[in-house]
């Protein structure tokens, strides 16, 4: 479904990426561990349209997608809940659930749906609809920002960090509505985590990025044998 | 004479507002200052005054539909080309460029409509009597035309797409593009908005300033003023600034020569910055 192939990509003067290479297949979770810096967020960003690759390609469903700009890949059904979560913060949460959607065009009857669906995924927001995204807690964030991602009824979804700075309860409510979305709604996820430990275990394939190589690929419960990463990201 | 000064305070805090309006629109979705917007009230008004009702002979309204329509199609034109590209630019070339913009279409309109100031007849003109009051009929109109403006903004930013669209741009460009928003194609809509506000600004002073190339210098170095005052980047602080800037001003020149009005708008915005530099609206740091 999805395909790097290859890819150089720089982070401003710095070269990051080398010669990376991945695929994600229809309806499955793939994630991506590595230290900070390891150059993830790059990778995550370079597929979405916000930095162009040096050289190498992005296919998405066969189409090039790396001489397109972020917008036009939103429409093409790929979806990014950024790092940090980047809710709209002077607008409600309902307003941002509808710019979501700022990529279809629905039916009035559709797009009621589709936020009822959200609000029965996650009901906080229902009851916080009319406030400010910007005064809710970082976890409603988040939830927002899942939300809100859903909401253009993308082909593929993509997470960057979805656990930092959250409280262990709400990580755990989280990695389980990402399983949720991606069995009830057959929708592929890459996630990119650090908690090396969550990303292995909700995920069935995982890749392993150092310094801007993937050093290491495979079954994610393979690679949570492995001595080698046990050493080095589940600390054991 | 306290009511009389009071409307006319009110109807120029109006067009200070708009004017505050009208960059920071501007200033929320592309960060930049246009410097050039004195000018570009100026253009409104001698294409309104000049090519619609001179030379075309077109009716009051239809002339304003007109110059409304060229005026912020050239303001996707400046977008496009001037604006969008420069916006992650070293942010005093960006200003500089704004200001060479502006003196362009200085330039532009003293070659073309030349020199002499020109007026529109029976425009907005003469007195409504209210009681024993004669207010000019004018400022009836500019408090008309810039409560209606505001009212439609808002509406427009609430409760449409492309207005939500605007707002998002404005808080966070990369969010922006992640919702599928074309944040380019945003920023010309927001820009050709914005001179449109202008082009009806200047349309509206006409009677006050009549139609010269130093008419829109006062109103949009007060403009400026006003939303420094206000809450520099915010709507409702812009209309605030504007309107104790307008009466303001007014009331002092019933105190002081009135050679003094503008002076008294400059000391004030100083008086706001050395105490609360945020602006009267603005949420302490």
């Amino acid at each position: 479904m999805l395909e790097v192939k290859k890819l150089n990509a720089a982070y401003g003067k710095v070269h990051v990426l080398h010669d990376v290479s991945l695929h994600v297949k229809e309806q499955e979770i793939v994630s991506i561990i590595g230290a900070n810096g390891a150059g993830k967020s790059t990778l995550m960003r370079n597929i979405m349209g916000i930095y162009h690759p040096k050289s190498g390609d992005i296919l998405f469903h066969g189409e090039s997608l790396s001489k397109l700009k972020t917008d036009q890949i939103v429409k093409k059904g790929i979806v990014y809940v950024p790092e940090g979560r980047e809710v709209f913060a002077d607008l409600s949460v309902e307003d941002n659930l509808e710019m979501g959607a700022f990529s279809r065009k629905y039916s009035a009857g559709k797009y009621r749906d589709l936020l009822e669906e959200m609000y029965t995924i996650y009901p906080r927001l229902k009851d916080r609809r009319k406030q400010l995204a910007g005064s809710l807690s970082g976890g409603e964030q988040q939830m927002l920002a899942i939300a809100r991602g859903l909401m253009s009824e993308p082909e593929m979804i993509m997470f960057d960090e979805p656990s930092l700075g959250l409280a262990p309860v709400i990580v755990d409510e989280m990695f389980d509505v990402i399983l949720r979305i991606n069995k009830e709604k057959k929708l592929p996820v890459l996630l990119v985590e650090q908690n090396a430990f969550a990303a292995l275990s909700i995920s069935s394939r995982c890749y392993v990025l150092e310094n801007g190589v993937v050093n290491a690929e495979g079954k994610s419960r393979k690679l949570m044998d492995s001595p080698d990463i046990k050493r080095a990201y589940l600390g054991g | 004479m306290v009511v009389q000064l009071l409307v006319s305070g009110i109807a120029m805090g109006f067009v200070y507002a708009l004017v505050s309006i009208e960059y920071t629109l501007i200033w929320n979705s592309m960060g930049l200052l246009n410097f050039g917007h004195e000018k570009i009230i100026m253009l409104g008004a001698y294409i309104y005054a000049g090519t619609m009702i001179m030379d075309m002979g077109m009716g009051y309204i239809s002339g304003i539909v007109g110059a409304v329509f060229l005026v912020a199609a050239l303001g996707v034109v400046v977008a496009v080309g001037i604006f969008i590209p420069l916006r992650n630019m070293n942010r005093l070339c960006a200003i500089m460029a704004t200001v060479m913009v502006g003196n362009i279409i200085n330039e532009a309109v003293r070659l073309f409509y030349g020199p002499e100031a020109m007026t529109v007849k029976g425009f907005m003109n003469g007195m409504i009597r209210v009681g024993g009051l004669a207010i000019a009929r004018a400022y009836i109109y500019i408090i008309g035309i810039s409560l209606t403006i505001v009212i439609l903004l808002e509406i427009f930013m609430k409760k449409t797409k492309t207005g939500k669209a605007m707002r998002c741009v404005a808080s966070n460009k990369t969010a922006a593009s992640l919702m599928g928003i074309d944040v380019r194609r945003n920023m010309a809509i927001t820009t050709a908005i914005s001179f449109a506000i202008c082009c009806i600004l200047g349309i509206a002073v006409i009677p006050v300033f009549s139609v010269s190339s130093t008419m829109a210098t006062m109103i949009s170095l007060k403009g400026f003023a006003a939303g420094v005052i206000g809450s520099f980047g915010s709507l409702p602080g812009a209309i605030v600034g504007g309107l104790i800037l307008g009466i303001m001003e007014n009331i002092a020149g019933m105190i002081f020569p009135s050679t003094f009005k503008d002076v008294v708008a400059f000391v004030f915005l100083i008086a706001v910055l050395l105490v609360k530099p945020t602006g009267l609206l603005g949420k302490k740091k």
